[in-house]
């Protein structure tokens, strides 16, 4: 994943690593080809901008710390501005082991909520937590079976509504009764998309119903320019979005609208998703994460 | 969809208009000015003749009497400039008031052609690039796009007889077209041709995960029965949990058949085994459903070459997100050079996408798009073609789309 971006980027510095003088036009030259590699991955496009003007601000401006060169200050204010745009520091799920929590997933139809449910699932399970899934999504033909094809295959138990006849907070309300031993509960909700008002407002009676300790926005990698308008629908939505989940990261998609959307609604990527097994699931960390990008080892 | 492209796209129209009015206006005011330095020439050679002419009838009293004449031709000459004065005076007026009809006027009158220099557009571009951008048409696309407007607009000479919007209009659908140059498909002439010869035609879905292939079979199974052909589905996606499922409920709301073997067999097998049912029973269309796939994903890409390969579908249509960014260029080009596509489908376009993605998908395989997906009702499936595109770019219509749910 984002190795074309990493390569690209690295391409740019290395101009400067080569270059013998260092003058204003080589700096903007090398900012440039940062901003058509941030674009070609997606990243929103005003974004870009103004990082890269941030990036030719501090880069033409700033004194040269002591014991580095122009070219090691530049680099580092690059990577320094990237970090800001993930957040600073790697941020887990949180989890009070003392009391039972519940999350909701919410996203776009095919983003991968579902496969996303039993992922996060498994990797509770993993951590010695005892884990509930709830299938709240009455629309899609059969994504009650899918969900339940997929707890079976990890042994987790899983509470729906086959018949069609309750409503998806119903169905999430007594998910939770059924579940008061679990410590852990997950909610999969179907897909639906900021014109789609009638499910925005359902998904925000779902919050205010469940009350959730987390709500995970599900985010698709490929996601393009539309990242974040419809991340800050689903902000506006329903308050408070804890994390963000980057999916189908195992592809070529370079996952940039997902950095629009962490910028848009203020929430820290927690997961990524890299394949469809249920394993696939990992922890993000945004400084590990930059230093490969820019092909610098963990600084 | 399409609606913000259009906007930016017409911006970008009246800009370049209104550089190639104003430049006509600069060039016309040059001419202007030549004009006022004759006539103040002509006043200082006159003034100096009347001041001669003065010295002469001073001088020379009796003789003046006599040379009236002289004094009458003076006095017209005088007359003719001070009428032009008068005349450039009331265009400038109208030009206060109504400076754009002025430039036409003056341009026609005049004949002060424009060309249209680098410089001059090199602005309008570079802002039209990061608005193409903003509406997902990915990068290699915009600088072509770009590109070949540049090349038609820079050096060609508009004069006074054309229309600058009408230049740059053509110019735009001009480069437009240009990218979605390949051939129109039609889906329903291929059912008839092979419905002659007794055979079905076969059509396999490919494409990554949760773009909307098990949907979009739904919505053209649903279609193609409204158009009176008979459909069976094909259950290829053996992987995906619930995946068999979700389409065997979608063929019980629509009142069609699936073919399915287990979960975990063979996909090329069961795609197989619907042709010959599809064959057996005289049924028009196979629509054949297979699992998402990442295309850099080199065993699964394998296995829908070997479903290809197997299956030999008339067919192979590739399902794509216009919600992705500049990544639906690398899909499509993968699953290009895997299985070779036929045709294209866009889905999501009522998510408020902005349309880039069938600028991008149809310029980087050369393949048309059959048809955008745009909604969640089974009539949600609008058929695309390039001249539709350019028409809703470049028309009055406004697009809107239901946002109610049937699945």
């Amino acid at each position: 994943m984002l190795d074309k971006l990493g390569k690209n980027i690295t391409t740019a510095l290395n101009k400067l690593k080569n270059a013998t003088f260092v003058d204003k036009k080589l700096v903007k030259e090398v900012i440039k080809d940062i901003q058509k590699a941030l674009i070609q991955a997606d990243v929103n496009v005003k974004l870009v901008l103004k990082i890269s003007k941030e990036i030719e601000k501090r880069a033409i401006y700033e004194d040269v710390p002591k014991g580095l060169s122009k070219k090691e200050h530049i680099i580092k204010i690059v990577y320094e501005e990237l970090i800001k745009l993930l957040g600073e520091k790697e941020q887990k799920l949180e989890l009070d082991p003392k009391k039972q929590t519940i999350i909701l997933l919410v996203g776009i139809q095919g983003s991968g909520k579902t496969t996303s449910a039993a992922k996060l699932a498994r990797y509770l399970q993993k951590k010695g937590l005892k884990p509930g899934l709830i299938a709240a999504d009455v629309y899609r033909p059969a994504a009650y079976k899918q969900l339940k094809q997929l707890a079976e295959k990890i042994h987790v138990p899983l509470y729906g509504d086959e018949s069609k006849t309750k409503t998806p907070v119903e169905i999430a309300k007594d998910g939770i009764n059924h579940f008061k031993k679990m410590d852990v509960i997950i909610v999969d909700t179907a897909g639906r998309h900021k014109e789609e008002k009638g499910l925005m407002e359902e998904m925000k009676e779902m919050k205010e119903a469940l009350k959730p300790d987390e709500i995970i926005l599900v985010i698709d990698g490929t996601l393009g320019q539309q990242a974040k308008n419809q991340a800050k629908a689903f902000k506006e939505a329903v308050g408070d979005i804890g994390s963000i989940l980057v999916t189908k990261l195992d592809g070529s998609a370079k996952g940039g609208g997902a950095l629009s959307a962490v910028s848009e609604i203020n929430a820290p990527i927690k997961f990524i998703g890299t394949g469809e097994d249920v394993d696939s699931l990992e922890p993000f960390d945004p400084k590990k994460f930059i230093s490969r990008l820019l092909g610098m080892g963990d600084l | 969809m399409f609606g913000s492209l259009k906007k930016k796209l017409s911006k970008t129209v009246s800009k370049i208009a209104d550089k190639i009015y104003s430049k006509g206006n600069e060039e016309e005011k040059t001419e202007g000015n030549k004009i006022n330095k004759i006539n103040n020439e002509k006043k200082e050679i006159l003034n100096k003749k009347e001041n001669e002419l003065s010295e002469v009838a001073q001088s020379k009293t009796e003789a003046y009497t006599k040379d009236t004449g002289v004094v009458a031709k003076y006095n017209a000459q005088i007359e003719s400039p001070s009428k032009l004065e008068e005349e450039i005076e009331k265009k400038e007026k109208i030009g206060f008031f109504d400076k754009f009809k002025l430039t036409k006027t003056i341009k026609k009158v005049l004949g002060k052609d424009v060309i249209l220099t680098e410089d001059d557009i090199a602005d309008i571009l570079e802002e039209l690039e990061l608005e193409l951008l903003e509406a997902d048409v990915a990068y290699d696309v915009v600088e072509r796009l770009v590109e070949s407007l540049k090349n038609q607009l820079v050096g060609t000479k508009i004069t006074a007889k054309d229309n600058p919007e009408e230049i740059t209009i053509n110019a735009l659908k001009n480069a437009i077209k240009e990218i979605l140059s390949q051939k129109n498909m039609d889906i329903y002439e291929l059912i008839e041709e092979k419905k002659k010869s007794k055979e079905p035609v076969v059509i396999v879905f490919v494409g990554i995960n949760g773009t909307g292939k098990t949907t979009s079979i739904a919505k053209l199974a649903h279609k193609l029965k409204n158009k009176g052909y008979s459909v069976v589905l094909a259950a290829g996606d053996t992987f995906r949990a619930g995946a068999i499922e979700q389409l065997e409920e979608h063929a019980k709301n629509i009142g069609v058949r699936v073919i399915k073997h287990q979960k975990g067999a063979d996909s090329a097998a069961v795609i197989y085994d619907a042709i010959q049912h599809a064959k057996a029973r005289g049924i028009d269309v196979v629509l054949a459903d297979t699992a998402g796939r990442q295309a850099t994903n080199i065993n699964l890409m394998d296995e829908i070459k070997k479903v290809v390969r197997v299956t030999k579908p008339d067919l192979v249509v590739f399902v794509g997100d216009s919600l992705a960014g500049n990544d639906a260029i690398n899909q499509a080009e993968e699953f290009n050079n895997a299985v070779n596509i036929d045709g294209v489908i866009l889905t999501k376009v009522d998510a408020d996408a902005k349309g880039g993605a069938a600028l991008s998908i149809a310029y980087a395989i050369g393949k048309p798009i059959l048809f955008l997906g745009v909604g969640q009702r089974y009539e949600d499936l609008e058929e695309f073609n390039v001249d539709w595109m350019v028409n809703k770019l470049f028309g009055d219509e406004e697009v809107k789309y239901s946002t109610e749910r049937e699945f």
